[in-house]
């Protein structure tokens, strides 16, 4: 896997501030599996981490143009450097436990039919599945699709292939 | 142990350690990501991987303890500021004390 492929993972405002040097770093040809991993949990931190964006918001902010409305929307929308209001937090957290309640229900109820490896695994999985769920509604609104699609399902298939071997 | 008001590198989490590595890194002068993956390497045995490094530069550079020069073709160095040079100088006196007291123990073993 080529590190420019990987580098599109990362939030836009992140690749315009780092970017450049950060291929530079790493230089040409592919990647091993050990920093294949490391940039995908480098990407889904540059997502997550206020730190991360406190560093990146203000090259974000300069390519909008800077002006006052943008900054005061900026401001309004984004406390704590946080791209979302507290309304889609809330809705956020009202998924996570919703789903974990589902994803946890189908999972007993499974375990309890028959199929016990499955409904350990959904049982497992729960938490987290609920929480990748709950990321477009705040964390990662506004973002493209695609990059909310990547991170969500590729930790998705990661944590389900690792039930899967855990359990077997 | 008091915990330092400066000793704050501690509150970077998984980053800590790579953070110490770029604050030592950049103490004898400015480096770029590549010079400083090398440096650390040489320093700990350990090449940080691209992610981490970049996840703890941006945590340092929004702490203002480095700050970016201006870039060199695609590279561009960092250098240490007075307040990252504090919080190193700090974090290594308390791995200092530790150090000596973890010596003087063995000796009493």
């Amino acid at each position: 896997m080529r590190p420019e492929t990987l580098l599109r993972l990362y939030p836009r405002a992140w690749r315009e501030r780092y970017g450049e040097e950060f291929l530079a770093t790493i230089g040409p040809g592919a990647l091993g599996l050990q920093q294949v991993i490391d940039m995908v949990s480098g990407a889904i931190d540059a997502w997550l981490s206020a730190d991360v964006r406190r560093a990146t918001t203000p090259a974000s902010v300069a390519r909008t143009g800077g002006g006052l409305m943008n900054v005061k929307a900026f401001m309004v929308c984004d406390r704590n450097q946080a791209r979302y209001t507290k309304r889609d937090a809330l809705i956020g957290a009202g998924v996570m436990v919703g789903a974990t309640l589902i994803l946890t229900t189908v999972g007993t109820v499974a375990r309890r039919s028959g199929w016990p490896a499955t409904g350990e695994a959904l049982v497992n999985l729960s938490f987290f599945a609920a929480l990748m769920l709950s990321m477009p509604f705040w964390l990662m609104k506004g973002q493209p699709w695609k990059a909310q699609g990547v991170i969500m399902g590729l930790t998705v298939m990661l944590l389900t292939a690792a039930t899967y071997l855990a359990g077997r | 142990m008091a915990k330092h008001k400066d000793d704050a590198l501690a509150d970077l989490g998984r980053f800590s350690e790579p953070a110490l590595f770029i604050l030592i890194s950049l103490a004898d002068g400015p480096k770029h990501g590549y010079a400083m993956t090398l440096d650390i390497e040489s320093l700990s045995g350990h090449k940080p991987g691209p992610g981490t490094l970049y996840g703890a530069l941006a945590r340092l550079e929004a702490r203002k303890w480095i700050e970016p020069l201006a870039a060199d073709d695609r590279r561009r160095p960092y250098r240490l500021t007075a307040a990252g040079q504090r919080v190193l100088r700090h974090r290594l006196q308390s791995l200092q004390a530790l150090a000596r007291v973890g010596r003087s123990r063995l000796s009493e073993a």
